[in-house]
């Protein structure tokens, strides 16, 4: 019929089927005069027109806040225990092989890393909490005003939100969106909501460049320009490679409830334990690799004391070039190599190559100049936007069916994180920025 | 017809305007760079009390009027000001504990508390007002 399109007929299916419940409602439920539950009060407020979108911002600018500032202590403690279990090795293990191994493969690489347990568990802590509670679907509800307006899809964002904790699951959630169109174009932009692999790459330098008064406001900013990025890459995506409107979105608000503890700690440790899994598999396997590559040819760097005679060192000069014009060094070129393994290794190979304890990692990554706030924060966008973890790419080309869509993504992130870096650095430097 | 006594409304939303404008100074302050070490500069935390006082002044129109719809943005706005309080809190007691770990000077004093614990400390009165008030009402 013309003029009446499938989105069309969908969208009068909902609204009949809503208009059919309100019917069989009206005539079994008898309702008191004014009648208002807790959940009409809060909704009334958080689905405000106005006023629902702020206050998302400033929850969610709350999560970062109690993930960075909650979690110091935590860090603190286990870069303690990692110090200390460091300088026990390197005291007590006479062949200097093994020595190196485990005080610089071991303690600085992985220990480096899991100092990040805290704000990771933290992170998802805030996220079951908010979940649980029925404020996330809300979330989704509000910002299906804005992206639907921009022509993109409310239900995109559910799966986005969950990106939050891990891309992967993310990209399978969006088999809940029914329009093909709409679930390639969420699937495209879905690496670009930050997951918490990326967390301790922010957390150590944010901390080390920024302070830890600032720190949770810089990461929100990273988080708020990883959905900015996602929203204008969808909006690309919807005018050049999948034309056409957005299918209706119909979601089912549940009832706000108040979080138990025992189901957030689940909900926690179910999020969470990747990490640890993570940890003791990919992780601890690169950072084998770089920690081999930066204690070796062993006599030329007498023992990985002298970084600049390894293999890593060539490897990371040959790339600096590419790097340079962002004010990064060679370490940051291959930190951002051994990153697409898993993001984490980003941080675990500084460790590494600084060759300090995690207690003063961020330190010296100031006092050795090897980032300013300026270039720092560009290297943690680059972090945010280039490639995915190889996991997530092969998910991509499962999901996708197509291992070309898979290039695709890389090609345009990679593209993507080079041009927003770039412009990062160019407009902070004409503002006087070094 | 009203949902509640116009004379309750009246003392509930004249609390909430105060606070929403106390909010809101403060807000504009810290988003403008700060003014000494008591309202710090910052950007976010200055918008998240913008948000808690637009949140407030929302509803103390229908309040005035005795409206369920008005006395739903204070509680909106008493949530908000809960969720910051505490996170506030929180922070000050992870400073304590960094101290105990030998990684800060001294520990946090009540002077260093952020406007947000204060405001949070203020809200109590009307977060009981409101209760009692929700408590015999039929909503």
């Amino acid at each position: 019929m013309p003029g009446f399109s499938r989105d069309d007929a969908a969208a009068t299916l909902a609204e009949r089927r809503y208009q059919a419940i309100g019917d069989i409602l009206e005539t079994v439920v008898t309702k008191g005069e004014g009648k208002w539950t807790y959940t009409d009060i809060l909704d009334h407020v958080f689905l405000h027109r106005w006023l629902g979108i702020p206050i998302f911002l400033a929850l969610l600018w709350a999560v970062f806040q109690f993930t960075f500032a909650l979690s110091e202590p935590f860090m603190v403690m286990i870069e303690i225990i990692f110090g200390w279990l460091g300088g026990l090795a390197e005291g007590s293990i006479s062949n200097p092989h093994l020595a190196s191994f485990v005080a610089g493969g071991i303690f600085d690489g992985l220990g480096s890393v899991l100092v990040f347990v805290p704000p990771i568990f933290m992170l998802f802590l805030a996220l079951s909490i908010l979940e649980d509670s029925g404020y996330l679907s809300r979330a989704a509800f509000v910002m299906d005003r804005l992206m639907y307006r921009l022509g993109l899809h409310g239900r995109s964002f559910i799966p986005m939100m969950m990106g939050f904790g891990c891309t992967i699951p993310a990209i399978m959630a969006t088999r809940s969106i029914e329009g093909e169109k709409d679930r390639m174009i969420t699937i495209l932009v879905s690496p670009l909501i930050s997951c918490g692999a990326r967390l301790p790459v922010y957390v150590l330098i944010a901390g080390a460049l920024f302070g830890a008064e600032s720190a949770g406001t810089v990461i929100f900013s990273i988080y708020l320009l990883g959905i900015a990025l996602a929203i204008i890459m969808a909006l690309i995506f919807r005018r050049t490679l999948f034309k056409g409107e957005p299918s209706p979105f119909v979601l089912e608000l549940p009832a706000y409830s108040i979080p138990t503890a025992k189901t957030v700690i689940m909900h926690m440790w179910d999020r969470g334990k990747w990490f640890l899994v993570r940890a003791g598999t990919i992780i601890l396997g690169t950072v084998i690799i770089v920690w081999f590559l930066s204690a070796h040819p062993w006599g030329a760097t007498s023992g990985g004391e002298l970084i600049e005679n390894s293999y890593i060192a060539s490897l990371g000069h040959f790339l600096e070039p590419v790097f340079r014009p962002f004010g990064w060094d060679w370490m940051a070129a291959v930190a951002l190599l051994f990153g697409f393994l898993a993001k984490e290794v980003v941080v675990g190979t500084y460790g590494i190559l600084l060759g300090v304890d995690e207690a003063f990692l961020g330190d010296s990554l100031v006092s050795l100049g090897l980032f300013t706030p300026l270039t720092g924060f560009a290297f943690m966008v680059f972090v945010l936007i280039y490639v995915p973890c190889v996991a997530t790419i092969g998910i991509v080309a499962k999901e996708m069916n197509s291992y070309r869509w898979a290039g695709f993504v890389v090609a345009y992130l990679v593209a993507l994180a080079f041009v927003v870096s770039g412009l990062i650095i160019g407009v902070g430097r004409l503002l006087g920025f070094s | 017809m009203t949902d509640f006594s116009i004379k309750t409304g009246k003392t509930i939303a004249i609390y909430a305007s105060i606070l929403g404008m106390i909010c809101l100074a403060i807000g504009l302050v810290e988003i403008f760079g700060g003014s000494g070490e008591t309202i710090p500069g910052d950007i976010f935390g200055g918008f998240v009390l913008v948000v808690m006082a637009a949140t407030y002044l929302v509803g103390v129109k229908g309040t005035l009027r005795g409206k369920h719809e008005g006395l739903s943005f204070l509680i909106g706005g008493l949530f908000l000001t809960g969720v910051f309080g505490v996170l506030y809190l929180l922070m000050m007691g992870a400073d304590g504990l960094m101290y105990l770990l030998g990684e800060a000077e001294a520990l946090p004093a009540l002077a260093d508390a952020r406007p947000a614990i204060w405001i949070f400390i203020l809200s109590l009165p009307l977060a009981c007002r409101v209760r009692s008030l929700t408590a015999r009402m039929t909503w």
